[in-house]
This record gives structure tokens, sequence and C-alpha cells, in this order.
């Protein structure tokens, strides 16, 4: 029983840092109709800021967290205005661009690896991994508590941001017709800038909470963009909330799996609900149907 | 001997890759067929001769079992994804090349997961073993000559003719009587089939395999050769995949650590695919565009 | 009888394009389907050359009921169609686009590949001559104009195998000349006992050409009758100008 509780745990905590690379990569989605595949080393060469500034170089931790988050941010903008703006004027289709994606994905993961060693890297930030015991036989670090709290703060601002700011309900009008929203002279390009910078910050904290709770390797944007992908998948790709919800399923179903299967195949399950949703339920469990499977 | 060791090397990797890059092209140039998950037919090809031979069937054997067993998959890739398109066609291609990925990974009482096949056996044919990376070059060229030449020959027919079609204007064909689907999947067995041929040969050169040869970046690296070398056209497959491998040699001159020279080789690889995307999407000698 | 569609439904979302649409056509005859845009003519085509299924209603070919059939399958048995934004096969040769037409079923991998090209030029030269399309076989789709396509679609309409030929808007956009010479095309294939159904926005090039027409609108039939009939008939004159429904007689 308390197995299946912890398991439970395992699978919130692992569901809300996917959720968070979900939710980054369903916004700029949503708004860009392309695939940034490379939000994965978003996530990666944030976790490799914290373990650079903080690890090495001694910047107190607060700090390291406020210049990652922005260095994401512009990262994330960066790579929008550099490579994906410059290949849509020259009217390139959503397949090359996300092959672009992927390019841009390895480039950074082997100049990371050129960086810092293909090494496994700690940040060693101790006061945050001690072990805290709840009834009912769960163990919880206090840093997976503060995961799971900050994940949910940063849903809750998200979906705000989304509904009662001018600038989210744009971006909702952009997601749903951009033909009309730029009739109604909403400026996309402004738009995606403002989508790759908030949803390369999501990516920022999660590379932050990533390097915390697991060892940092450069090899690991691939298999988290996977798996946020696959949760975007699951939940509705082109629906904020519907791929946050979806990550969450997808942590679950990775943490109650392994209850049945061997641990390694938790990757496996996570591949194999990405392409059997793909396959059959493309538009996801929330998402909405008029989403580009059709076109 | 002709070439240095070190060259003759390069010529066998040229060689064999010139076999999986045509053979994508085909599916991708040819048929229009997106296809990301290509690595894994080379893969599956790779297992399953290096496996078989260790069994002790014969080279020859295990080599078409191989080209056999990933065009099983490549029949099923079509069926499952024709339903999609665009870019969810392309992720669910990628999707299925994770799902073989992991496979290999986990299916450790078959492929002994992460820790790889060893003492893959240098081909035998006819009693002759190959021994020498000099004769099993002239083997590569040889199976490499035969390869391209039945693609040539496919793409070149009017069989081909129908591919390409397919690619222009599916709907146009099937009003003319044509079954599309069935099209895709005979471009596809065939572009799998030449991929786990190669995937072999490239078993039996290294004699040691792992998962993580038949990953992602192994299929930026094919990517960036096809699109280099041009949709639809087999002699730019062939000039980008030469030009391709050889580029990245120049780092060794600068006496870089094997550490770096391996992640810069792909970085390489990278920032050509991206460049030559903004540059020039057509590549040397292509005439179509990704969809 | 040659094709007969009865009782056609077809929504889109909420909207019914084609809504209870029942005809037939008449072998060795040219009928034509006119009406206003958005009558449904060109889905009516879609459905019967089975690239839209219907939500309900049965068509019949040549005797056989073909309801169920796929697109390529109804092909085989005879129906030859074109269409109005013509596309083609952007990267093939005339003589490529004409082969394919030729071939009645899908190319047989092995013999095709050790057989090679297929350099018979007969029949290809006979159907150019037929549409006076006087360009080299070598030339590349890309490389047609756009009146020099439309007469590639027809010809590739004639050259494969048929006994229906379905022309979607067989000169929208073309000048002049090549739309009285196409309508001398369509003249001499019905004079060899041709078969024709054709979409027409434009009255006066059926009026003198065609046996039979038939009238669209709002997804139906609204009037049928040889060219003459038509011409008199108010109900269409009201469809292409626009009336009210519920006052119109034609309804009932």
């Amino acid at each position: 029983m308390s197995l299946l509780a912890q398991s439970i745990i395992n699978g919130l905590i692992t569901g809300s840092i996917y959720a968070l690379v979900a939710a980054g990569y369903s916004l700029i989605y949503s708004t860009n109709n392309f695939m940034h595949f490379a939000h994965g080393i978003s996530v990666v060469a944030a976790g490799y800021m914290v373990y650079w500034l903080f690890t090495l170089a001694g910047t107190p931790f607060y700090a390291t967290c406020l210049i990652t988050i922005l260095l994401s941010a512009l990262f994330g903008l960066a790579m929008y205005r550099l490579i994906y703006l410059p290949l849509q004027r020259r009217g390139s289709s959503n397949v090359i661009l996300l092959i672009a994606s992927i390019g841009i994905l390895i480039f950074f993961q082997n100049i990371i690896q050129i960086a810092f060693g293909s090494g496994v890297k700690l940040i060693g930030y101790i006061e945050v991994s001690r072990g805290i015991a709840f009834p009912g036989g769960i163990t919880m670090t206090v840093l997976q508590i503060v995961i799971l709290l900050i994940s949910g703060i940063i849903f809750i601002m998200l979906y705000q941001f989304m509904q009662k700011t001018k600038l989210g309900r744009n971006m909702r009008a952009v997601s749903n017709n951009k033909e009309l929203a730029s009739i109604v002279g909403i400026d996309h390009i402004r738009i995606s800038d403002f989508s790759f910078l908030i949803g390369s910050a999501l990516a920022g904290v999660a590379g932050i909470l990533v390097a915390l709770e697991q060892n940092l390797s450069p090899l690991m944007g691939t298999n988290l963009m996977i798996k946020g992908f696959t949760g975007a998948v699951i939940g509705g790709i082109n629906y904020v909330p519907g791929s946050i919800i979806g990550s969450f399923v997808l942590g679950m179903a990775e943490n109650l799996g392994i209850l049945v299967l061997p641990s390694g195949y938790k990757d496996a399950i996570a591949f194999s609900l990405l392409f059997l949703f793909l396959l059959f339920k493309p538009n996801g469990i929330l998402g909405k149907k008029e989403g580009r499977f059709d076109k | 001997m002709i070439f240095s060791a070190y060259q003759t090397h390069i010529f066998i990797l040229i060689f064999i890759y010139i076999i999986l890059v045509v053979s994508l092209n085909l599916a991708l140039g040819y048929t229009g067929l997106l296809n990301l998950g290509h690595v894994a037919f080379f893969g599956i090809g790779a297992y399953t001769s290096a496996l078989l031979a260790l069994e002790g069937l014969t080279y020859i054997a295990a080599m078409i079992a191989a080209g056999l067993f990933a065009s099983v998959f490549g029949y099923l890739l079509v069926i499952a994804t024709d339903r999609l398109r665009g870019d969810y066609l392309a992720m669910a291609t990628l999707g299925f090349s994770f799902v073989v990925y992991s496979l290999l990974l986990n299916l450790r009482d078959v492929t002994r997961g992460a820790m790889g096949i060893p003492g893959i056996p240098k081909p035998t044919i006819l009693d002759f073993t190959i021994r020498t990376n000099d004769q099993y070059l002239i083997f590569v060229l040889l199976v490499c000559a035969i390869s391209v030449f039945i693609m040539y020959r496919i793409v070149n027919s009017p069989f081909g003719k129908l591919l390409e079609a397919t690619r222009d204007n599916a709907v146009c064909l099937r009003v003319l009587g044509k079954n599309t689907l069935s099209l895709k999947y005979k471009a596809m067995m065939i572009s799998a089939f030449f991929a786990g041929i190669s995937g072999s040969l490239y078993a039996h050169y290294i004699t040691f395999i792992d998962p993580t040869s038949f990953y992602i970046s192994e299929l930026i690296l094919v990517l960036t050769i096809v699109i280099v070398g041009g949709l639809g056209s087999i002699k730019g497959s062939i000039v980008a995949t030469a030009l391709i491998i050889y580029i990245p040699e120049v780092l060794r001159m600068l006496d870089l650590p094997s550490s770096v020279l391996g992640p810069a080789r792909q970085a390489i690889y990278a920032v050509i695919l991206i460049t030559i995307l903004m540059i020039r999407p057509k590549g040397l000698f292509g005439k179509v565009d990704l969809e | 009888m040659i094709l007969s569609c009865r009782d056609i439904h077809k929504s889109f979302g909420g909207i019914r394009a084609i809504d209870g649409c029942t005809f037939t056509v008449e072998k060795k005859r040219i009928t034509a389907i006119i009406g206003p845009n958005g009558s449904g003519k060109t889905t009516m085509f879609n459905v019967i050359s089975k690239l839209i299924k219907p939500d309900s209603g049965t068509i019949d070919f040549n005797g056989r009921d073909v309801t169920g059939l796929k697109d390529y399958e109804l092909a085989r048995l005879g129906i030859s169609r074109t269409f109005q934004d013509v596309k083609l096969f952007q990267n093939l040769t005339i003589r490529e686009h004409l082969q394919i037409a030729m071939s009645d079923s899908n190319e047989k991998l092995l013999s095709s590949i050790i057989k090679g090209k297929n350099r018979d030029s007969q029949n290809i030269q006979e159907v150019m001559d037929l549409v006076g399309l006087d360009k080299t076989f070598d030339t590349y789709a890309t490389d047609l104009s756009y009146g020099q396509r439309k007469l590639l679609d027809l010809a590739i309409a004639i050259a494969k195998p048929h006994s229906l030929l379905m022309l979607d808007e067989p000169v929208a956009g073309v000048n002049p000349r090549l739309r009285s010479s196409i309508k001398e095309i369509l003249r001499e294939l019905n004079s060899r006992g041709e078969s024709i159904l054709l979409i027409e926005h434009d009255m006066n090039f059926v009026m003198d050409l065609v046996d039979h027409i038939f009238v669209m609108d709002a997804g139906r039939v609204i009037a049928e009758g040889a060219p003459q009939e038509i011409q008199n008939n108010p109900c269409v004159l009201e469809a292409y100008l626009g009336g009210s429904e519920e006052e119109s007689e034609c309804w009932k």
C-alpha cells in the first residue's frame, strides 16, 4: 500500500517536471504552430547554467535562479529570431522548422558536452535534499515538496496570465486563428517573441528543478523533450492546460508502470504512449478538435 | 595497400552510409514519405544481422534477413501512420525510432541492452572470411554498387514514376486508379530493406553495436546528408555522403582530444544542417521541397 | 444509363453541402451539371469519384452498386476525371503523365525494374494530337502554361481507360480560342461514343454542346432537361439571380 502511495507521489513529482517542460513547449506550439523540439535543450542549458553559476562560481543560489531564468528566456527568443523567423520568412514548411529545431538541439547538446564533458554533474545543494517522512510510509525530500509547490504556483500564474491579461488573450487569439488575429491588428511576430520568452523561461524553471533533483548530463535534453512532448500530446498539444494534465498522466503512468515492469521500461512506457497517442488520438484527451492534424 | 588504414576506414563508412542515405532518399525524396525514423531500420538491420550471425547463420543469409526484417517494420510504420500528415507524421516516425531504441535498450534477453553486442563475426562468404579492412572495403563497395544500382533502376522505372507521382499529387494518382497506400508501403519496404542491409554492413564492420549508435544524433547525420545532397537525387546523396563524412576529418588536424572530437563532429553536422535549410533547402542537386 | 446517384447527402460541420441529390447520366451523351457557386457541383463530383464519403445515398455505375468502393477501385472500373484546379505531377514529364494514365493498375515492381523505362510513344502521340497539345513529350508539367496544363489534364483523363469522362469546369480560366477548341475536342470525343459528364459554371458554353443538363442549387437538382428547356425554365434563372426559397414553385 505504501509502495503504491509512494509511486503516486513520485508520479506527481515526475509529472510536475514534465508539465513544466510541456507547458512551455505547448505555449510555443499553440502560438507558432510548429514543433520547437529544441525546447529540451533550453531545459538542459538552464541546468548547466545553475551548475556553472552556483556550483562552480559560487554565486548565491537565488541570484543563480534569477539569472538562469532570464538567460533561458533570452535563449529562446534568440532561437526564434535567429533561426525560426528567417526560415519562416523564406517560406519553409513546418517539417523544415522541426528538422532545424532537432539540429539546434543536437548542436547545443554537443556544445555543452564539449564545454562540461560528458560525465554527469551534481549541483550539490544539500540543504534541500533532506528527506521528510510522512504518515503512510511516504518519504519526500524538501526539494520534491518545493517542486510540487513551485510548479503548482506557476501553473496557476500561467493560467491567470493567459485568461486575464491582454497579452495572454492575444496569445490565445493567435493560437485559435492566426489570420483573424492579424486582421484585428495583433502583431503575431510580437506574440511569438513573447511566447518564446515565456515558454523558455518556464524551461529555465524546469531546468533549475531538474538540476537539483537529478544528475545533469548533456544528453538528457532529448529525453526530457520527448517526455514533455509526450505529455503535451496526451493532453492536447495546442492547449496549455491539457498538456499540463497530460504530463501528470505520463508521470503517473511511468511510476505506476514500473510497479509491474522492470524499471528500465520507464522510457519505453513514455515512447509507446507517445506513438499510440499520435496514431490514434493525435489531438489528445483535452485538445481542441480543430488541431492541424487534418489539414 | 593503396590507402592509409585511416582512409580505408573512412571509405568503408562512406560506402555504408551511401546505401543508408540513398535508401532514405528513396522514401523521403522520391516518394515524399516523411520519415524521421530511418535510423531505426538501420538499427534493426544491424541487430538482426549480428544476432543471427552469432547464432551461426552464414553472413549473406543474415544480411538478407536483416533487410527483410527491417522492411517488415517499414510496412507496419506506413500502415500505422497513414492517417497522419505534416509535423504529426514527422513526430510519429521520430517516435517510432524512439520506441525501437528503447526496445533495443530493454529487451535485454535478446539485445543485451546498454551493454551492446560485442564480437560480431566478420563476414564469411563461400568459405572466404573477410579479415582485413582492405578486403572489407572491396566487399562494401560491391554491396553498395549493387544496392545503389537496384535503387537507381527502381526510381527510373515506371514503378519509380508512380512513386514520384504519389509524392507530387496522391489524390490525382488515386483518381487514375492507383492504390497509393500500396505504393507507399512498397517504397518504405524497399527503403527499409536497404537501410537494414547497410545496418548489417555496419555491425559486421565495427563488430560491436549498442543502442546509442541508432539514436537521434545518427538521425541528424543521415538527414543532413540527404538534405545537403538534395531530395530526389541519388547523385546528390552519393556526393553529399562523401563530402559530409569527410568534412569533419579536418578536425583531426587540430589534434583535439577524442572526448571533444566526437561532439565537435556532431555539432558540425548540426550546423551544416541548419545552414543548408536556411540557405539552400533544395540541397546541391535536389528538385523537390519537403512538404 | 451509365451513372446514377440516388439521394446523396453530405454535411460539413453544420453545413449541408449535398442535400438529397439525385440524377442519372445516360450513355454516349454529353451531360452537364450547372449551377451557381457553392451549389455543390464539385462536391458531388468528389462524392462520385469517392474522394469524399457521403453521409447517405447510393451510387450505381454501369449497373453496379459502387457506393462502398475506394477511390482507386472505382477509377479502375472506368471513371476518368479532371480537376478544376489542375495540379498534375509537377516533377514528371508529359510522357510520364500519360504512361501512368494508360497503365491500368499498379506497376509490377520486379518487371518494372528489369524492363526499365517505357519508351512507347504511339498512343501518347494519338492523345496529344486529339487534344492538340503541341509540346515535346519530355516537357515537365511545371514548364507548361495554365492552358497547356488544362489540356494535359484532359489528355490524361482521356488516356486513362474509362467508360465515363467527368470534367470539372474544363474551360474555367482559359482564353476564348482554347475554349472553342476544347468544345471541339469534346464534340469529337462524343462522336466517338464517349459518355461525358461535365460541370460548368457558364451556361453559354454548355447550351450548344450538351445533350442534357442538370441544374443544381443548394445541394440538390432543381431542374433537368434539354438545353432549350433549361433556358426557358424560370426556376433556373431564379437560382442564378437569387430568389427566396419559400416563394419559389421550384421547391415543391
